[in-house]
């Protein structure tokens, strides 16, 4: 917010997704998601309960971030370990102590990776369906990682036809009558919605959550903040109980990323076993994408001549490319403002109702 | 590396109808499957719609492959898409909506793959010899070669039979293989091979001069076949060499030591290379493989670009 007394910019900017089709497919099939590095950004780098006295080692991009509590319980994010008496490297992205900006919000710990002067607690995303201050039981809260580059697998979400075909047996097969996806985007989210008429009821739902029709009504919503590499997926079944799930894809490398879930369903029956399984699919369903995103991520590391197809269901992943790699230009020419605001409540956008 | 080579990338039983296998050529990674009607078809391991492998999907009773990433498939023989299940109702895709196929034969028990869909199919081999296997070797496919000429004893063991260092015929070409002929032992009790003056085996060792496809020919002193085997390596990812391989025992040995052939395993191909050995074995037959395999390429190259 800032940048913009420092440096007027114009009011308005061209939107990166191009309405000329040649010139958007160049741009989507430009796509090298492991030369991404984009910074000015908050990442989750922790769950809240994971950092204490005793330093915890997290990376983005390879740099490396160590957590703790001070005396008072405010957390500390050190560029090196308080014991490492050898490290004689500082980078840019901290103070003149090695601190970088730190905020804990949401139960995460988020750390600033970026010019230490941008950080903005407005920068930190919005999800509705958590609670500001945190503390969500342990059991909706977990870490499993993805043996892939982050930008794969946020593109990988962002399908969710992807899931009917490797989750069928967690969240339903490709049966249904009709589906539709919708995208909206702006300079730093793109929110995808899709709505399944009569689709094959969730066996994940049917066996722990009580729901016993063969169809449900389905509307799923991801929506991602590209600078953070975090995903909110929200979805609505009925009958059934919706999905609330925050899923940070933190790129600790640029081929392996680091997820810390929140999925919280305290929405579900304290007498309904879905609220206590469900969460607990994220450790089957993480190693179901990374069986496909795994070998993908080798494929897009070097400049490719062929161009990848897509159909109408892309419209979504394609977008977020465009996105990713404009935000990365707009970095490469030393632009590091927010065009746009990721912390405002973003309720309305997911159709999230928190009755 | 000439258009219409035929590699024998997989023995006839790996191939199902169940489940796609992944081989590779070279870094080509490459599925295989059988349809419905057991013909063998043979796309680029790769959807092109976002690069995972086909061979991590499944086969319709339709006999085409469907990535198991998002649901796109493809024809086996085309390679040409079909379907797109999420997109509902009949829709028709350009002709760009492939992925890469490639020429299929399969005979004598091997499944053999073209990267020019439209070669003309290589001779049958007859029937499959009925012992077979697969090694995969942490060796590169022209030294998997060499070695074979120089001191097959590294790659390969015949169940009491000694392979010596003396040949009796130097590597030759002949019709675009490479040839020898190697002076065998048996493995028992004997006078050393340095001061042997006869040899009772005799093994003639017949290569492709590209593919190193080998035909090994284990002949007595009278000439009876006591062993016939082919071994296919093939360059496979990170210069490693997978080598499928068939063999027959012939049904009349005669002497004590024949026979026992018949006895368990008559053919084992290593998996495991004794690397220090290897590093010191001398280049002898080899040494002329590679003038060999020059003449040879020299000689097509005119044709090819007439061709």
């Amino acid at each position: 917010m800032l940048d913009i007394f420092e440096k007027p910019e114009p009011k308005t900017h061209d939107d990166p997704i191009t309405s000329d089709p040649r010139e958007f497919a160049s741009r989507v099939n430009a796509w090298m998601p492991h030369d991404l590095m984009l910074t000015d950004a908050w990442f989750p780098l922790a769950h809240s309960f994971a950092v204490d006295k005793k330093p915890v080692r997290r990376a983005v991009y390879s740099q490396p971030f160590f957590l703790w509590r001070d005396a008072n319980g405010n957390v500390i994010a050190a560029e090196t370990h308080p014991n490492d008496m050898l490290a004689a490297t500082k980078s840019e992205y901290t103070d003149a102590d090695g601190r970088y900006p730190v905020i804990e919000k949401y139960g995460y710990i988020w750390g600033w990776l970026g010019n230490p002067d941008n950080a903005a607690p407005e920068h930190i995303p919005s999800i509705p369906y958590l609670p500001e201050g945190g503390g969500l039981p342990r059991h909706m809260l977990g870490t499993v990682r993805f043996d892939c580059c982050a930008p794969l697998s946020l593109e990988n979400l962002i399908d969710l036809t992807h899931a009917d075909f490797i989750h069928a047996d967690v969240v339903g097969d490709e049966k249904m009558d009709s589906e539709k996806v919708e995208v909206f985007h702006d300079s730093e989210t793109i929110t995808m919605v899709r709505t399944c008429v009569n689709k094959s009821v969730a066996p994940i739902m049917k066996v722990f959550g009580g729901v016993r029709d063969d169809v449900q009504q389905v509307r799923q919503v991801i929506r991602i903040y590209l600078r953070s590499h975090a995903a909110i997926a929200y979805g609505r079944f009925s009958p059934g109980d919706n999905v609330q799930l925050f899923h940070p894809c933190v790129p600790e490398t640029r081929d392996r990323t680091r997820l810390d879930y929140a999925m919280n369903t305290s929405n579900v029956k304290k007498t309904n076993p879905f609220r206590y399984i469900m969460p607990k699919a994220s450790y089957k369903v993480s190693r179901q994408d990374s069986s496909m995103t795994s070998p993908q991520s080798p494929r897009y590391m070097r400049p490719e001549k062929r161009k990848d197809l897509h159909s109408p269901l892309d419209e979504a992943g394609q977008k977020y490319r465009v996105l990713m790699l404009a935000l990365a230009e707009r970095q490469a020419n030393g632009d590091y403002a927010y065009r746009d605001n990721v912390s405002a409540d973003c309720s309305d956008v997911i159709g999230y109702d928190a009755k | 590396m000439t258009e219409a080579v035929w590699w024998a990338v997989a023995r006839s039983e790996e191939v199902s109808a169940d489940k796609p296998l992944n081989v590779d050529l070279g870094d080509q990674p490459i599925v295989l499957w059988r349809n419905a009607n057991g013909v063998v078809r043979a796309l680029e391991d790769r959807c092109p719609h976002r690069r995972a492998p086909l061979s991590l999907g499944c086969i319709l009773g339709s006999g085409a492959i469907q990535c198991g990433y998002h649901g796109w498939t493809y024809d086996g023989e085309t390679g040409r898409l079909i379907n797109i299940p999420n997109l509902k109702g009949e829709r028709k895709y350009p002709p760009v909506y492939k992925a890469k196929p490639f020429g299929v034969h399969e005979s004598g028990g091997f499944v053999r793959i073209c990267t020019d869909v439209k070669a003309p199919p290589p001779a049958d081999d007859g029937d499959a010899l009925p012992m077979s296997g697969t090694a995969t070797v942490a060796l590169q496919h022209e030294q998997y070669v060499d070695a074979l000429f120089d001191d097959p004893s590294l790659l390969i063991s015949i169940k009491g039979v000694r392979f010596s260092p003396y040949l009796f015929a130097e590597l030759t070409e002949q019709e675009g293989q490479l040839m020898l002929e190697r002076s065998c032992q048996w493995a028992s009790p004997h006078w050393p091979a340095p001061f042997s003056s006869e040899f009772p085996l005799s093994l003639r060792i017949a290569s492709d001069a590209v593919t190193g496809e080998t035909d090994l020919t284990l002949l007595d002193d009278e000439f009876n076949l006591l062993l016939h085997a082919t071994l296919a390596p093939v360059p496979a990812a990170r210069g490693v060499t997978q080598v499928r391989w068939r063999a027959v025992l012939s049904p009349e040995r005669s002497g004590l030591q024949s026979k026992i052939l018949g006895f368990g395993t008559p053919l084992k191909v290593h998996e495991n290379i004794d690397g220090a050995a290897l590093r010191v074995l001398k280049p002898s037959a080899s040494i002329h493989a590679s003038d060999l395999r020059e003449k040879i390429a020299a000689r097509s190259a005119p044709q090819d670009e007439v061709a």
